[in-house]
């Protein structure tokens, strides 16, 4: 490989040295190509958890249409010929559906959760004063945190446990799913309310906010995918 | 210290941190996990399952705290973005041999600490291959009872498993792809040490599946016996869940770093071949990875939740399991054969003097496979029962995939055809490669053929097939890229006397363990059992016999490592007149790889042809952060 040489200039006494992403073993990286490297992992991320959403699609819709022993959902499960659950006690009714508006509430809270990031972008964009990109950024982090606690309660208010049959269990899996989708993208919402009141966000790094929002509207995506499913296709 | 150019509160808590202390938070947690859930959950109908999940989560997340995994995403979130010097420290400047042992950003550092974990996890494995061929010494031998044979059968396959998968992409992608296309590190350095710190937290939980009554179900858990195996196997799951989150990690870290951090002049048609099978590898491990998390927490949920995935009784199929553990599993295959290949294909070149034969098809023979490989995984099945319609198309697909590995060995063939052959070290191991690998792939060919996979499928001929794939093919040229990179890594020449010592015992131990595997499975000696018909005698002495070979083999090359290091003479840069970046750069390699920015100017295997005219290029000097020691790798691997 031929090879010619340039001067390599200041390595390592201009800050952005080693490890400078904010670790990024970027090196004289400007703040657009820092943005691309961020973008790119991101939708690669993105790729693989697409891959585990449409597995946890087949999965429904395999399980759903195998019907093993009656027990997707126990209808035809009879006191005659009862099915038995993860306990070995038999079921001798159908298992009643999910209410459906608990998910689509969590999956509505996700967007608005998504739409306030992106007001956190624009705010940083537009040059918007620090009070209204932090308000923006602790009205998402709110939203955030009541998805998460909607998420947790309809656990609670389920009209069944994972033990009732394959209905219940994909159900539930798909809540786990989203919750610690959710649990993540708080976590992140967090730091971004935090660093937006520390006035960390400007025209100059408004990116910064847009690789959480691509973040945010992809957790809005899967938990609207999978509560569509989930009402629909029970 | 006196020279060092960072201050003595550098690095802030990543100074206090190490692998003790991961080592203490990891136990203290793990404890703490298991005493509350012991007092709450022990009761429970899934307690003991609960109990040991519980656990094994506390101590990877202890482990990780300990190390300082999270110091980034924490200081990140409470807006204390580490200072200049806070990097350097992370990166390793100024703490020696000692930076092996912490969380350190350094990809070269990254590369070694791979390598050791590697050796270990093959240790590990391949000890537990040689207690199974002992125990296979006599037909009704006593040296194991059928339970531990189980447990001991399925810990070696996943231990070798893991081991092969991170083999290549570990060390060699960590260390050498960096320097290869002219970046200064990878291109996230903290989720690159991230990705190792948490496959090492992984680690004990598979180790102590063995304490926790045994993993029986085999390697691939097939449902039931997965759901029904004893609380180890909740542990079994949490070893692959961590483990994805870590190959994740790497393949994205991997595929951003060719992507965007080339030098400039490299094209993505300059590449060096070692590059694209990297990234292609880890692009392939991005698909697959998410269907073995899948499985496990599937399985896991079905064992501490009662959830119905994968048992028919209620609800569930076994079914689902195996076509989600076979949608990660072939791609998996491929993962783990695409970067040794690509890495012996750079031998190839180097040592015969030729450029890498068929670039383009090669580079399009592997998305080939890559494309292929993930609609071939119901060959795995064709003896379940499931879809028997489905047994045509992916008998056809399975055996297409054939074609594009079969150009990929012509090219290593065509690389080697009239060159001016150097026959190092490294170079054997690419013959061996190209025996090995044409009986693991011609002896695939029928197991991929429904009627000839109805025979063979429950014997000892598919063990001896993917041995020859795995064994023979992969780690073969895994270790033609450790001879062949180990200068450059150690800073020393490995003692080719010794090496070929080992080279002739591993070739030869190959050949008479899985030639005497084929000869069980022509016999129908069927997998996993502990006792069988004196009938397979022979063929199982031989095997054993083969084996101890082998295992001796590696035992001196591992001495010749060591020895080497130790003893060794210093390697100067550029041993092999290789042309390839990472030949280019001084050994032990410095900090940030680059003392001048390189600019490529033509493709990376150049060999015959004169060299283009240069610019004065300056003489290198050692950039002013440390000395070599505390910068470069080598010296005090």
């Amino acid at each position: 490989m031929a090879i010619t040489t340039t001067e390599h200039g200041d390595a390592h006494g201009d800050g952005a040295g080693h490890g400078d992403l904010a670790g990024s073993g970027g090196h004289h990286e400007t703040a657009e190509q820092r943005d691309h490297k961020e973008r790119l992992a991101l939708w690669i991320f993105v790729g693989g958890d697409a891959v585990f959403l449409l597995l946890e699609l087949f999965t429904w819709f395999y399980l759903r249409a195998l019907n093993t022993g009656g027990l997707w959902r126990g209808t035809s499960c009879t006191k005659a010929s009862p099915c038995t659950d993860g306990l070995g006690n038999p079921i001798t009714q159908e298992i009643a559906k999910a209410n459906p508006w608990y998910s689509v509430g969590v999956a509505a809270l996700a967007v608005i959760s998504a739409l306030l990031i992106w007001a956190v972008e624009r705010s940083s964009r537009n040059r918007d004063s620090r009070g209204v990109i932090s308000g923006a950024a602790g009205l998402a982090l709110l939203a955030l945190l009541a998805t998460v606690a909607l998420q947790i309660y309809q656990f609670q208010v389920l009209p069944f446990t994972t033990i009732d049959g394959a209905y219940a269990s994909t159900y539930e899996f798909f809540m786990g799913s989203t919750l610690a989708h959710l649990i993540l993208v708080t976590f992140i919402g967090f730091g971004l309310w935090n660093r937006a009141r520390q006035g960390r966000y400007d025209e100059g790094n408004w990116h910064r906010v847009r690789i959480i929002r691509f973040f945010a509207v992809w957790i809005a995506v899967t938990a609207c995918v999978l509560t569509v499913v989930s009402s629909l296709f029970s | 210290m006196e020279d060092s150019p960072i201050g003595p509160r550098a690095g802030g808590l990543y100074r206090r941190q190490n692998f003790v202390t991961a080592l203490g938070f990891g136990i203290v947690l793990g404890f703490i996990g298991w005493l509350v859930s012991h007092q709450l959950l022990q009761g429970s109908n899934w307690g003991s399952d609960m109990v040991v999940t519980v656990t094994m989560v506390a101590w990877v997340v202890g482990f990780n705290i300990g190390m300082g995994t999270f110091n980034a995403p924490i200081r990140w979130a409470l807006g204390h973005d580490p200072s200049h010097e806070d990097e350097l420290y992370a990166a390793g400047v100024g703490q020696g041999s000692s930076r092996y042992w912490k969380f350190c950003t350094d990809h070269k550092v990254v590369g070694t600490q791979y390598l050791v974990l590697v050796m270990v996890l093959f240790g590990v494995g391949g000890t537990l291959a040689m207690m199974i061929r002992t125990q296979l010494i006599t037909p009704h031998s006593s040296f194991l009872d059928p339970q531990t044979y189980n447990a001991i059968v399925t810990i070696h396959g996943m231990c070798m498993i893991i081991a092969t998968i991170i083999m290549v992409s570990g060390p060699f992608t960590n260390f050498v792809v960096p320097i290869m296309i002219g970046a200064k590190d990878m291109a996230f350095p903290r989720l690159n040490a991230m990705s190792f710190w948490v496959v090492v937290s992984a680690v004990p939980c598979l180790l102590s599946t063995f304490f926790l009554g045994g993993v029986n179900a085999g390697w691939t858990t097939y449902a039931p016996l997965s759901v029904q195996a004893p609380p180890a196997m909740d542990a079994f799951a949490i070893t692959i869940i961590t483990f994805v989150v870590s190959v994740t990690v790497a393949g994205i870290n991997t595929i951003v770093t060719v992507i965007t951090m080339r030098a400039k002049g490299m094209t993505m048609g300059r590449l060096p071949i070692f590059v694209w099978g990297s990234v292609i590898g880890g692009a392939l491990g991005l698909y697959a990875m998410p269907a073995f998390l899948m499985a496990m927490t599937g399985m896991i949920t079905d064992r501490v939740t009662g959830t119905s995935f994968f048992v028919p009784q209620v609800g569930g199929s076994a079914w689902l399991w195996e076509n989600v553990f076979w949608i990660m599993g072939h791609p998996e295959v491929y993962v783990i054969l695409l970067p040794p290949v690509a890495a012996l294909l750079e031998v190839a070149s180097t040592f015969s003097r030729k450029p890498v034969f068929g670039y383009k098809v090669l580079v399009a023979g592997m998305v080939a496979i890559a494309s292929l490989s993930i609609m071939v995984w119901a060959h795995h099945m064709f003896t379940t029962g499931w879809a028997p319609d489905l047994a045509g198309p992916f008998m056809l697909t399975t055996e297409l995939i054939s074609i594009p590995t079969g150009i990929i060995f012509l090219c290593v063939i065509g690389t080697i055809w009239k060159g001016s052959i150097w026959t190092r070290l490294p170079m054997y191991f690419v013959y061996l490669f190209l025996w090995n690998f044409i009986i693991g792939g011609v002896t695939g060919i029928y197991l991929s053929d429904v009627p000839a996979d109805q025979f063979f499928h429950g014997d000892m001929f598919v063990t001896a097939h993917f041995h020859y794939t795995l064994l023979g093919g992969a780690m073969i040229g895994a270790t033609a890229a450790l001879c062949y990179w180990f200068p450059k890594v150690t800073a020393r020449m490995l003692n080719e006397r010794i090496g070929k010592v080992a080279f002739w015992m591993i070739a030869i131990g190959i050949q008479i363990t899985y030639f005497g595997q084929f000869w069980e499975g022509f016999q129908g000696m069927p997998r996993r059992v502990a006792y069988y018909d004196p009938i397979f005698l022979r063929a199982n002495q031989m095997s054993t016999a083969g084996a101890y070979l082998l295992m001796l083999g590696w035992i001196v090359l591992l001495y010749a490592m060591i020895h080497s290091i130790r003893h060794g003479k210093r390697a100067p840069a550029n041993p092999w007149y290789s042309k390839t970046l990472e030949w280019h750069v001084p050994t032990p390699v410095p900090m940030e790889n680059f003392l001048v920015d390189p600019v490529v100017t033509s493709d990376p295997y150049t060999y015959g042809e004169p060299e283009p005219e240069e610019p004065s290029r300056p003489e290198p000097e050692l950039v002013p952060v440390g000395t070599s020691e505390q910068s470069g790798t080598g010296g005090d691997v």
